[in-house]
């Protein structure tokens, strides 16, 4: 089976007043279509980073990324930007929904940014897909009248937006309380359902349960990667 | 609505999100583009009616001064192929005589009042006149103190004054207007003149060529002068103005010119403004722009969105200004119009000014954002995710300490540097505006210090014209010995003409001074003044010199005077009342023009009479008259002085106001800047107090920064106003007469700016103050 995120002997280093610090270093790393990847570790262990890098945010110092069949690394700025919003959906841990705009508009602008469909179009798959995470009553709200499990299935469904293949998430529970946080990981799964593969940065066990394959880091190393029984 | 682009939802929305510092800055983009569109406005409506009025007149081309004039050589002047139309009309030196004093006037007889083919007039009231009676200028009318139906009494030459009738108001675009030049200008018939026993003949011409040269127009006046001469004429003298331009066009151009230069520097200070907004909002937003460039926003997409919104921001801006700038052009391009004695009224404003003030209304944000929004777009997506807070915290590597300087002022002034980038766009913002304040200050003080040295030679208090030339040593006799008068001296003043390649050149005054003279030795810019044994030569003023580089000292002139030609030696240069004039020994003068006779007298008043010279001169005046000597006229060198002062001074009020105009400028600059910093720094804020500190000391904090920006702008303004102090003396000088720089700003600019200074960075800080109070410690600390 082919793999669909193929990182060979990734290293990032980040120039600091104290001197380089290095967050990621020989990170050898093969994931499979349609599995949920949980990345472990403590704080500072390169988790973010990695995802970053997976997510054509961050540039690795060296090594190579191919995600999809891109080598993210010999993209352009611009290029980038075009990859992300054509193949990757990012939950951040703490939702990044824009203020000013609605949930609904906050789902939309990924497909006005891919140019995808016109406004009628963009509208009723933002519904749709809010209406698939159960807060179809909320689309016309502004961020800020939301509950964090709410604003956060938002962000998910602004992640699903362009129907990306890869879906990346950071901490998504970190900012949910329980009840919350188990309904987003039942998400996740669904997500992983349909077809899409999920790599999801995480503390919470509930996560780990779900995750077919679990790749451990320290100090920005790989420290076992394992598919989960 | 609900379909619309997300995109340019949020554009619309942070604009009402950012009400406060949105108005700010659309508040400054508009004062800086009303006050640049005004004169633009202003520019193009004297222009349109420039065309419209000056030009529409058929204005002459040049004008030849004749001892005698017929039919038959206008006729044949007007046969030349490059003459469009000729006409001769006499012209005459008169005084208005009325109870509260004398007025100068100019009579002039045209051949027809009704010429249609050159110097259009018109009849603006009344009708033209017969015979012992006068149609006056309008311009000059309020001057003569008379309206259509009065009488007024007029003397020329040695006559009595003679009594003519005001029956009609006429309008002559040619003429610079009365009032300015304290001149009466009437219209008479030439049996009018002929009455009053005065009057030159002069030949007056226009061109074919629609835009012709000056050289042009010189080589058929060379054609005209032939014809008279080979019908037995003489020609004393030969005008040729600058063709198709008004007699203040050019000073008005360059006096727009001056003023938009600034106008636009103004401007550029309020880009900054708006600068300072986006970089502001940008800051604010970093991370918005990090999650949409996560999502898939290209750096174009995001650019085109910031860009707009600097563009919406243009777009109110213009729609501010374009009416406003309209409403104060209005009335300016009428008192410009006034100046040039046309009306503006009944010209639009074209509607090329308006599409250029609305282009650059939105341009000028676009262009001056341009580089802060890309920069903020390429900006690394992980970097703006991983800074804390809704605002990023700078980093803060090393810290400047100062042995002595207690640590909360220490943190200001670290605090101050924290942000260069902004700081340096606050900083020249203020700066730009205190250097126009401070530049005006200079240009002020070199104007009066210009007009100190001008009359620096002059010790007269007054100067008396007489109406006949009279022996100068019975004049100075007379004078000295009326009550009050320290000294006199009796001056000739003579009309000469400096021919050029066999042709007349232009007119200017030789003025005859006994050597020494006790009540004229002026500062020498070059060579030397007049000594004893000094024969046929001269010293120029810098008009002079600048309109003839034969009055450079060292040069050789032929002069004409009296229509006796004789070789001159220029020796020395001054700077003059911005007129062409030449000083000669008295002698050496009456000699060459074979006439003795003086007709000017200058006077200086016992000390204890200066603040009394008005009743002086009359008592001094009176005394002539009883003797039979008839004064024409009499200035006191004080008004003289204010006058000038006063109409030079007009130009610096401007930059003066425009200076200010910076200064509010700047001002909402330093307040959009340390409402940003407290807005960044509100984490810092609540551990402070969450430490304990007191209200005071932030506020101190506060104040100590803003007061640490004013100061670096106060000494920043002081080093650029050197550059503009220079800039601003060269138009000036371009546009009135060569001033000296001043180089070392002003000591009274300097401490008003530095007044300002403090003013506006204690006002511009308690609007953050007050935030930075109101922010709960907890709220702070989560943020």
């Amino acid at each position: 089976m082919q793999a669909l995120i193929s990182l060979r002997g990734i290293r990032k280093e980040y120039p600091t007043p104290a001197g380089r610090y290095l967050a990621l270093d020989a990170i050898d790393l093969e994931i499979p279509a349609g599995e949920l990847v949980a990345l472990v570790g403590r704080s500072g262990s390169g988790k973010s980073t990695l995802l970053n890098v997976l997510g054509g945010i961050d540039r690795p110092s060296g090594g190579e990324a191919v995600v999809g069949g891109e080598a993210l690394h010999s993209l352009s700025e611009s290029g980038l930007s075009r990859w992300r919003g054509r193949s990757v959906g990012i939950v951040f841990q703490f939702f990044q929904l824009l203020p000013s705009l609605t949930a609904a508009e906050n789902v939309m602008l990924p497909m006005d940014f891919a140019g995808r469909g016109s406004g009628t179009e963009r509208r009723a798959r933002a519904l749709a897909l809010l209406a698939e995470l159960g807060i179809a009553d909320q689309a016309d709200k502004l961020p800020a009248t939301l509950s964090g499990g709410q604003q956060q299935r938002v962000a998910v469904a602004r992640a699903l937006a362009n129907d990306p293949p890869i879906v990346l998430a950071d901490e998504p529970t970190g900012n949910l309380d329980s009840r919350s946080a188990r309904d987003l990981i039942a998400l996740l799964g669904a997500v992983v359902r349909e077809g899409r593969t999920v790599i999801v940065a995480t503390h919470d066990r509930a996560a780990l349960a779900h995750a077919s394959r679990t790749v451990s880091l320290t100090d920005g190393r790989i420290e076992t990667a394992r598919a989960n029984g | 609505m609900r379909t619309a682009s997300p995109r340019w939802l949020k554009v619309a929305r942070d604009v009402s999100l950012h009400q406060g510092r949105t108005l700010l800055a659309v508040l400054a983009l508009a004062t800086g583009l009303a006050g640049a569109g005004a004169l633009l406005d202003t520019w193009s409506l004297v222009r349109v009616a420039t065309s419209g009025t000056y030009l529409a007149s058929l204005p002459v081309s040049a004008t030849l001064r004749v001892d005698r004039l017929d039919d038959a050589v206008l006729a044949e002047i007007r046969a030349l192929p490059r003459v469009a139309a000729a006409h001769g009309r006499r012209i005459a030196s008169a005084l208005l005589v009325a109870e509260t004093g004398e007025t100068s006037a100019l009579l002039l007889a045209p051949d027809t009042f009704d010429a249609a083919d050159m110097a259009r007039l018109a009849l603006t009231a009344g009708r033209w006149p017969r015979d012992g009676e006068v149609a006056i200028e309008g311009s000059s009318l309020e001057l003569s103190g008379a309206s259509v139906g009065e009488r007024i009494r007029v003397r020329s030459g040695a006559r009595e004054a003679s009594p003519l009738e005001v029956v009609g108001v006429a309008h002559d675009v040619s003429v610079a207007p009365g009032w300015m030049d304290h001149v009466v200008y009437g219209f008479v018939t030439a049996g009018t003149l002929e009455r009053l026993g005065a009057g030159t003949r002069e030949i007056q011409f226009r061109v074919r060529d629609d835009a012709p040269t000056r050289e042009g127009v010189r080589a058929v006046a060379e054609e005209v002068r032939d014809i008279v001469e080979h019908r037995g004429g003489r020609v004393l003298a030969v005008t040729v103005p600058v063709p198709n331009q008004h007699v203040h066009a050019a000073q008005m151009d360059s006096l727009l010119m001056t003023q938009g230069a600034f106008a636009l520097l103004a401007l550029c200070a309020c880009a900054l403004l708006v600068v300072n907004l986006m970089a502001a909002l940008l800051a604010g937003q970093s991370r918005e722009i990090a999650v949409m460039k996560a999502l898939g926003a290209s750096p174009r997409q995001l650019l085109a969105m910031y860009l707009a919104f600097a563009a919406a921001l243009g777009l109110a801006a213009t729609t501010i200004a374009l009416p406003l700038a309209a409403l104060v052009a209005r009335p300016y391009a009428a008192l410009k119009g006034q100046m040039l004695n046309f009306p503006v009224d009944g010209f639009a404003i074209p509607a090329w000014a308006f599409g250029l003030q609305a282009s650059a209304g939105v341009l000028v944000p676009v262009l001056a954002t341009a580089f802060t929004v890309w920069r903020a777009c390429r900006s690394s997506v992980a970097q703006s995710l991983r800074d804390g807070g809704a605002v990023a915290e700078r980093l803060v590597t090393r810290r400047v300490a100062i042995p002595g300087v207690g640590r909360p002022l220490m943190l200001s002034l670290n605090n101050a540097f924290r942000r260069r980038g902004r700081l340096a766009l606050t900083l020249a913002t203020l700066a730009a505006g205190g250097a126009v304040f401070v530049a005006a200050h200079n240009l002020r003080a070199s104007v009066v210090e210009s007009v100190d040295a001008m009359f620096a030679g002059l010790r007269s208090d007054f100067l008396l014209r007489m109406a006949q030339p009279q022996p100068p040593a019975r004049l100075e006799a007379l004078v000295r010995a009326a009550e009050g008068i320290a000294a006199a001296e009796a001056w000739i003043g003579a009309g000469a003409n400096a021919p050029r390649g066999g042709a007349p050149g232009e007119n200017f005054t030789v003025l005859g001074l006994p050597v020494p003279s006790a009540l004229m030795s002026p500062p020498i810019v070059a060579g030397r003044w007049l000594v004893p044994g000094d024969e046929r030569v001269l010293v120029a003023t810098r008009a002079l010199a600048l309109d003839d580089a034969r009055f450079e000292p060292g040069g050789e002139v032929t002069l004409v005077l009296n229509g006796i030609e004789a070789s001159w030696k220029v020796v020395g240069l001054i700077e003059g009342l911005g007129q062409p004039i030449a000083y000669a020994p008295r002698e050496a003068l009456a000699r060459a023009r074979g006439e003795a006779g003086a007709t000017l007298v200058a006077a200086a008043v016992i000390p204890a009479d200066r603040g009394h010279s008005l009743g002086t001169i009359l008592r001094t005046r009176a005394a002539l008259e009883a003797e039979g000597l008839r004064v024409a006229t009499s200035a006191l060198a004080s008004e003289v002085r204010r006058a000038l002062e006063d109409h030079l001074l007009l130009v610096v009020q401007f930059l003066g106001a425009l200076g200010w105009v910076m200064l509010a400028v700047g001002a909402m600059g330093l307040a959009s800047t340390l409402g940003l910093a407290v807005l960044e720094r509100t984490r810092e804020i609540g551990v402070m107090r969450a430490i304990g500190a007191p209200h005071g000391a932030i506020v101190g904090m506060l104040q100590a920064e803003s007061l640490v920006i004013g100061l670096i702008a106060w000494a920043m303004a002081l080093a650029a106003s050197v550059p503009a102090s220079v800039a601003l003396g060269h138009a000036f000088g371009a546009v009135m007469f060569p001033i000296p720089m001043h180089l070392a700003p002003d000591l009274e600019g300097s401490l008003q700016w530095l007044g300002a200074v403090v003013f506006i960075s204690v006002a511009a800080c308690a609007g953050p103050s007050l935030r930075a109070l109101r922010i709960p410690a907890a709220r702070a600390l989560a943020a």
